[in-house]
C-alpha cells in the first residue's frame, strides 16, 4: 500500500490474507488422511478424508501447510490460468467498467504463487498478468476519483484488496465534499 | 520401407518452385520450373534419358496440365500455352492473363476443359477445343487463387486461396455459382515468395467424390465431406510432425500420399493410417507429387529441382493403386468388386481393407455400405476360389496390452498408470531408468532404480511393484517383483521363464493395506501377506505366484491372451476364446478367477460394440470389475460375487459428457469410484497421455439414462446407480444381513425416493406412488410416504401405503429375502457329490417351496422299536430338520450325509441307535410337534 502511515487506518494486506485462507481450494492429496475437524470459523469445520489420488476441498491455510511439507499438489482455481487472465485483461483494458474476477482473487493469487508455484502452469506469466491486471484496475479506481460525490460510492466488482486500498483515502475525502456540499445548503 | 526397389532421380531444373503431371496414358511426365522449361519424360526409361523441353516460356514455370489431345503449361509470363502430346512442339497460345502470373492448371475429367488460376481473383474455365468459350468465376476469393481441382464429376471446382478459403463452385450451368466457402482449413500465406507459398494447399478429390483431402493449418491432412462441406475425419501420425506440403491420391483412391520434411508418406485412405515412408531429396521438400494414372508408379518434383519417380511404389502384395476396388468405389457396386478377387486373399495388411480395428470414424461407413460390404466381398472369395483360411481374420486382432501402459514416445513411456501410483520409464539408450511414484506417499514410500533388462511390462499392485523383461541376446524373459515396505532390495525376486517363452502380461493384486507400508516398525503389512502375482506367458498359460515367490498353479488359457487386471480376491483375465469374428466384433471374454483356489467365478463375454476395442480395465475402489472400450463406454461387472450370474452394468456413456460437446477429446481411465471416473483427459486425436504427467481428472459417473425430466430423471439415476452400489457391498457381507454402512446408505436411498413420491402425489400419480413404496427399505420411511400421501389428501392411496405396511410387517423384510434368494444360490452351486454309477440312491433334490410351512413328521408313539428302526430313526429326527435348515446350509447337508450313510453303511447303525436314543430323549411327550408349536405362545 503505497500510502503513508497516517492514512492506514484500515485492514493490512496480510490481515486480508489471513480472511482469504478460509477459502477452499482444490488439492491432489499425497498423504491418507481421516475426515478430521479443526477450529474454523465455519460452520462445517471438518475437512477430508484425504485419499489420495482423488482430490478434495480444503482451506486455503490447510492447502498452504500440506503444501509446505510436501503431502499434496494444490490445483489452481479456474481463474488463475493464462487464458481466463488474459481475457480479464483485455475487456479490463477495452471497456469502462471493472471486470468480474473472484472478491479475493488478489489474495488468493499470491498465496497460491508463493507456496505452489510449481503447481501452477506458467506461474511467470501468470504474475505478470496479475500485475498488469492491477495497474489497470488501479488506473480506473484513480479515474474514479474525479466523479467522487459525497453522498454514495458503488464499487460494482471491485475486489477486497482494492477497496482496501482506497478505503481510507475516500472516506475522507468524501468526508470532505459533504461538508463542503452541506454548508452551502445551510446557508 | 517395404518396397525394395530403388527411386530414380534425375535433376530437371534449376532451384525453386517445380511442378509435374501425367500424360493421360500415363507414359510421360511433363515438368517445368524456373528456368522457363517443360521436360518431358518417358516414364518407361530410365535415370539416362535426355528428355525433350519446350522453350517457348519467357519466365519460370508454375503449372503443368495434360488434356486429352493435348498439353499445357502456364508460368509467370501470363501465358497459358498448348502443345502436341508427347512432343515438345507448340501448338497455340490458350489464354493470357493480363501480367498476373499463372498459379494452376487444372483439365476437368472429361479432358476438354482447362481451369486457369493467376494471380487475378478470378478464375478462367476455357473450353480447349473452342478458346473463346471462356467462363470466369469471379467474386469468390478477395485474395490470390492458389490453387484449383476438379470433384471428379467435372460440376465443381474447388479454388484454394492465398487467404486460408477454399471456395467451391457449382459449375454444372452456364453460369457459375459460390458453393460453399470453406474457411479455416487450409493455411494463410499471404507472400507469394515465401517458401510456405509453394506448398500445396488444393483440395484433393476422391476418386468417389464424396469427399476431398487437404493439408490444414494444424499439420493433418483433413477430409472434407462433399455433402456438409465440413471436417469428417483427419489422418495425422504420431511419427512425422511438421506441414504437409504435397498432397496426391492414387488413380483408385486407396492410398493418399503425402510429403512432409524431407519424407514421402503413403497411407491408407480408409485406415487413415502411415502404410510405407521413402525418403525424398535431403535439403529440400517436396512440391508436387503424382501418382500415374495408369500404373504403380509415384513421381515428386522438389524444390532442389530434383524430379524423383518411384516405380513399383505400392510393394507387390498389396491392393493395386490403379484398379478400382471395392474400398475405392464409394458406391461399392458389386460388379467391380469382382474384378478383384484376390485383394482379400493377398492383402497382408488385413486392417488396411478390412474392418478398422482400432474405432476411428469412417469415410464409407458415412456412406452407410462401409462394413456391409466385407461380408459379401468375403463370401464371394469363398464361392470363387475358396480362399476360406484367408479370409477368416479380416478384423484385425486387437494385441495383447496392459493397462494403463503407453507406448514410448520421446524416449518415456508409462508401464503403468493406475489408482496406486506410476511406474515412468525413461530411455537412455543403453539402460532404462524406471520412476515408480505413488499417489499416496504416505502408505508407500516412492523409488527409482537403473534398469538394464529394459522392462516392457510393469504392473503395480497394493503390495508390490512388478515388472517384465523380454527375452535377449544373452538373457532369458523374466519377471521380477517389489514387494513395497522393505527398504532393502531383500524383498525382491526374479522368475525365470524357459528359453524362447515371453511374458505377455502381468498382474499383483493383494488386499489393500490397512496402515503405512513405510513403517519398519509395524508388521502389519506382513502378516496381510505380500499378495498375489500372475503371469500370463506365451505358451498360453497363467502362472499364479504368491508374494513371495512361490509358484502355485499353472493355468491353461483357452485362446488368445489379451489383458489382465488384479484385485484383492481375484484376477480379471480378458482373453480371446476363437478369433474375431468378421463384422468387426472382437469376441473377447472375461475371467473372473478367484485368488484362493484358483475358481472361475464368472465367465462373461465382454459387451464391446462391433468395430471397437477394449481400451482399459481394471476394479473399482469396492472390488468391482469394470472396463473401458473405444466406443466410450464404461461397463461395471455386478453381482460379480453371485457364480455365474454376472451382468455387464454400463455405468456411464462418456460421449454424453456435458464436457465432451463440441470439444474433440477423449478418456484414459486410470480407476473408478462409486461416483467418479478418474481419468486423463486426452485433448484432440492424442490416444494416450504425455509428459510430464497430466493432472488425474474425476468425472461424475451417470448411468446413461434417457428420460430427461429435470427433476425426477436425476433423483431416479442417483437411485438405481446406488441400488448397484449397495448390492455390490451386501454381495461382500457374505450371510450376514446387514451393516451400519449400508443401513445408513439405504436410509439415503429413502430419502431420495421419499422426494420422487412427494413428487408423485402432487402430480396425483397413484401407481407410480405405489411402485416407489415398495422400493422403500424401512417400515419408518413407508410410514412417511402414507403421511405424505395424507397431507395432499389421497385418502384412498394412504390406505394403500397402510396395506403395503402391513404386508411388509408380516412378511419378511427385503434384506431377509436376499438372504435367502442367496442361499438358494449357494444349494444350486454347491459342488456336486460324484454320483455311484446307476446306484443314485440319494434322496430327490430339495423343491423350494418358501409360501408353505414345511410338512413336519408325526412321530409314531408305539414302541415296536426293533423292526421298523431305520424308519423311526429318520422320521424322529424330521421334526429338528425345520430348524437345522433355516440356520445355515451347512446344517442340511450334513443331514443329507446321514441319510447317505443310513442306507450304505452298516457302521452307521450304530450310530443311529445313539440317534434314536437322544431324540427319544428329546420329544418324550405324545405330541412332540404339537408341544413346539405351543411353546412360543406362553413364552
Amino acid at each position: 500500500m503505497a500510502l503513508p502511515q497516517s492514512l492506514r487506518t484500515s485492514v493490512t494486506p496480510l490481515e486480508l490474507e489471513l480472511i482469504a485462507s478460509e477459502h477452499l481450494v482444490e488439492i491432489v492429496p499425497l498423504i491418507t488422511m481421516e475426515k478430521t475437524a479443526f477450529i474454523s470459523v465455519r460452520i462445517e469445520g471438518a475437512y477430508g478424508p484425504l485419499r489420495p489420488p482423488a482430490k478434495c476441498r480444503v482451506p486455503l491455510w490447510m492447502a498452504t501447510n500440506l503444501k509446505l511439507k510436501k503431502k499434496c499438489h494444490i490445483v489452481p482455481p479456474e481463474w488463475l490460468s493464462v487464458d481466463f487472465l488474459q481475457e480479464r485483461l483485455t475487456r479490463e483494458t477495452s471497456r469502462p467498467e471493472f471486470s468480474k474476477l473472484p472478491f479475493r482473487f488478489a489474495e488468493i493469487a499470491k498465496v497460491i504463487l508463493d507456496v505452489a508455484s510449481d503447481d501452477v502452469q506458467n506461474a511467470d506469466k501468470i504474475k505478470s498478468l496479475l500485475k498488469d491486471l492491477r495497474e489497470a484496475r488501479q488506473a480506473k479506481s484513480r479515474d474514479g476519483l474525479q466523479k467522487l460525490d459525497h453522498s454514495e460510492l458503488s464499487l460494482p466488482n471491485l475486489c477486497s484488496m482494492e477497496i482496501n486500498e482506497i478505503r481510507p483515502f475516500f472516506i475522507q475525502a468524501m468526508g470532505i465534499l459533504t461538508q463542503l456540499v452541506r454548508e452551502p445548503s445551510a446557508e | 520401407m517395404a518396397s525394395t526397389s530403388k527411386a530414380i532421380s534425375n535433376s530437371a531444373h534449376q532451384q525453386g518452385q517445380t511442378c509435374i503431371a501425367f500424360s493421360r496414358d500415363g507414359k510421360i511426365a511433363y515438368t517445368g520450373g524456373l528456368d522457363t522449361l517443360v521436360r518431358i519424360w518417358h516414364t518407361d526409361q530410365g535415370e539416362d534419358q535426355e528428355p525433350e523441353a519446350a522453350y517457348e516460356a519467357d519466365e519460370g514455370i508454375t503449372a503443368v496440365a495434360a488434356a486429352e489431345g493435348c498439353w499445357l503449361s502456364g508460368g509467370h509470363d501470363s501465358d497459358v500455352r498448348k502443345y502436341i502430346p508427347g512432343k515438345a512442339q507448340f501448338n497455340g497460345l490458350v489464354t493470357s492473363a493480363a501480367g498476373a502470373s499463372i498459379r494452376c492448371l487444372a483439365v476437368d475429367p472429361s479432358g476438354k476443359r482447362v481451369a486457369v488460376a493467376s494471380d487475378e481473383l478470378s478464375v478462367k474455365i476455357i473450353d480447349l477445343d473452342e478458346i473463346t468459350n471462356v467462363v470466369i468465376l469471379e467474386g469468390g476469393h478477395k485474395k490470390r487463387i492458389r490453387k484449383t481441382t476438379w470433384h471428379p464429376s467435372g460440376s465443381i471446382l474447388t479454388t484454394s486461396s492465398s487467404d486460408g478459403t477454399i471456395v467451391a463452385w457449382n459449375v454444372s450451368d452456364t453460369e457459375a455459382k459460390v458453393e460453399n466457402v470453406i474457411d479455416g482449413v487450409i493455411p494463410e500465406v499471404v507472400d507469394p515468395e515465401s517458401p510456405e507459398f509453394m506448398h500445396d494447399c488444393s483440395a484433393v478429390w476422391h476418386p468417389s467424390g464424396q469427399y476431398f483431402f487437404a493439408a490444414s493449418r494444424t499439420h493433418e491432412i483433413v477430409a472434407i465431406s462433399r455433402s456438409t462441406w465440413t471436417k469428417s475425419s483427419s489422418l495425422s501420425d504420431p511419427n512425422t510432425i511438421g506441414v504437409t506440403t504435397a498432397l496426391a491420391l492414387s488413380a483408385n483412391g486407396v492410398y493418399l500420399a503425402s510429403a512432409c520434411k524431407q519424407e514421402i508418406l503413403v497411407w491408407s485412405v480408409q485406415t487413415k493410417r502411415v502404410l510405407w515412408k521413402y525418403p525424398g531429396t535431403q535439403n529440400a521438400f517436396t512440391i508436387q507429387i503424382a501418382f500415374s494414372p495408369t500404373e504403380n508408379l509415384l513421381a515428386w518434383t522438389d524444390t532442389e529441382g530434383v524430379l524423383s519417380r518411384w516405380r513399383d511404389a505400392i510393394p507387390a502384395g498389396s491392393p493395386d493403386p490403379v484398379r478400382q476396388t471395392a474400398a475405392s468405389s464409394a458406391q461399392g457396386t458389386t460388379t467391380k468388386r469382382k474384378s478383384t478377387p484376390p485383394l482379400w486373399g493377398e492383402e497382408p495388411d488385413a486392417g488396411a481393407e478390412g474392418g478398422d480395428p482400432y474405432g476411428d470414424d469412417w469415410i464409407i461407413d458415412d456412406l452407410g455400405d462401409g462394413m456391409e460390404d466385407e461380408p459379401e466381398g468375403a463370401k464371394a472369395i469363398r464361392a470363387g476360389d475358396g480362399f476360406v483360411k484367408e479370409m477368416v481374420s479380416i478384423t484385425k486382432a486387437q494385441p495383447a496390452f496392459q493397462p494403463g501402459s503407453t507406448p514410448m514416445e520421446n524416449k518415456k513411456r508409462y508401464l503403468a498408470y493406475n489408482m496406486v501410483g506410476v511406474i515412468e520409464v525413461t530411455d537412455q539408450d543403453t539402460h532404462h531408468i524406471v520412476n515408480v511414484e505413488f499417489h499416496d506417499r504416505s502408505t508407500r514410500k516412492g523409488y527409482h532404480f537403473t534398469d538394464h533388462f529394459k522392462y516392457d511390462l510393469g504392473s503395480l499392485g497394493e503390495r508390490g511393484a512388478l515388472f517384465a523383461c523380454p527375452p535377449e541376446l544373452d538373457h532369458v524373459a523374466q519377471v521380477i517383483y517389489k514387494p513395497y515396505g522393505t527398504w532393502s532390495t531383500q524383498g525382491d525376486w526374479t522368475y525365470a521363464l524357459p528359453k524362447g517363452q515371453r511374458v505377455l502380461g502381468l498382474a499383483a493384486g493383494g488386499e489393500r493395506p490397512m496402515r503405512s507400508l513405510r513403517d519398519p516398525s509395524s508388521s502389519g503389512g506382513d502378516i496381510q501377506g505380500q499378495g498375489n502375482i500372475v503371469i500370463a506367458t506365451s505358451s498360453g498359460d497363467l502362472t499364479f505366484l504368491s508374494g513371495s515367490g512361490m509358484e502355485r498353479i499353472v493355468l491353461g488359457v483357452e485362446g488368445e491372451y489379451v489383458t489382465m487386471a488384479a484385485a484383492e480376491e481375484y484376477v480379471l483375465v480378458v482373453h480371446r476364446p476363437g478369433a474375431t469374428t468378421i463384422d468387426g466384433s472382437q469376441s473377447l471374454v472375461a475371467t473372473l478367477i478367484s485368488f484362493e483356489d484358483f475358481q472361475v467365478l464368472q465367465e462373461k463375454p465382454l459387451p464391446i460394440p462391433k468395430g471397437h476395442t477394449l481400451r482399459w480395465i481394471g476394479t473399482t475402489d469396492e472390488g468391482a470389475p469394470a472396463i473401458y472400450d473405444s466406443a466410450g463406454y464404461i461397463h461395471l461387472m455386478i453381482h460379480h460375487r453371485r457364480p455365474n450370474r454376472a451382468a455387464w452394468a454400463r455405468l456411464m456413456d462418456t460421449n454424453l459428457l456435458e464436457r465432451k460437446q463440441g470439444k474433440d477429446e477423449s478418456y484414459w481411465p486410470v480407476g473408478l469410484s462409486q461416483d467418479t471416473f478418474m481419468c486423463l483427459i486426452l485433448k484432440g486425436r492424442q490416444d494416450h497421455p504425455g509428459f510430464p504427467r497430466p493432472l488425474i481428472q474425476e468425472l461424475p459417473v451417470r448411468l446413461p439414462f434417457r428420460n430427461q425430466d429435470p427433476v425426477d430423471s436425476p433423483i431416479e439415476e442417483r437411485i438405481a446407480r446406488e441400488r448397484i452400489h449397495v448390492n455390490l457391498a451386501r454381495d461382500a457381507l457374505g450371510d450376514e444381513l446387514t451393516s451400519s454402512d449400508i443401513d445408513k446408505r439405504e436410509v439415503e436411498l429413502d430419502k431420495q425416493l421419499l422426494k420422487l413420491i412427494q413428487a408423485s402425489c402432487k402430480a396425483d400419480k397413484a401407481p407410480r406412488v405405489i411402485e416407489l413404496v415398495k422400493r422403500l427399505h424401512f417400515p419408518n420411511s413407508i410410514a412417511a410416504a402414507s403421511q405424505l400421501a395424507g397431507f395432499y389428501r389421497l385418502i384412498g392411496l394412504q390406505e394403500k401405503i397402510e396395506a403395503i405396511k402391513l404386508w411388509r410387517e408380516q412378511n419378511a423384510t427385503p434384506a431377509e429375502e436376499a438372504r435367502e434368494a442367496r442361499q438358494g444360490f449357494a444349494y444350486e452351486d454347491a459342488p456336486l457329490a460324484r454320483p455311484k454309477p446307476f446306484q443314485n440312491f440319494n434322496p430327490p433334490p430339495k423343491v423350494d417351496r418358501p409360501g408353505l410351512t414345511r410338512s413336519t413328521g408325526i412321530v409314531e408313539q408305539t414302541e415296536f422299536t426293533a423292526s421298523n428302526l431305520a424308519i423311526r430313526a429318520g422320521r424322529s429326527r424330521a421334526p429338528q430338520a425345520p430348524a437345522s435348515r433355516s440356520t445355515s446350509p451347512e446344517g442340511k447337508r450334513k443331514r443329507d450325509d446321514n441319510d447317505d450313510d443310513l442306507s450304505s453303511n452298516a457302521f452307521d447303525v450304530e450310530v443311529k441307535r445313539r440317534a434314536v436314543c437322544e431324540s427319544d430323549a428329546v420329544v418324550p411327550s405324545p405330541k412332540p410337534s404339537a408341544c413346539i408349536a405351543i411353546q412360543p405362545g406362553p413364552a
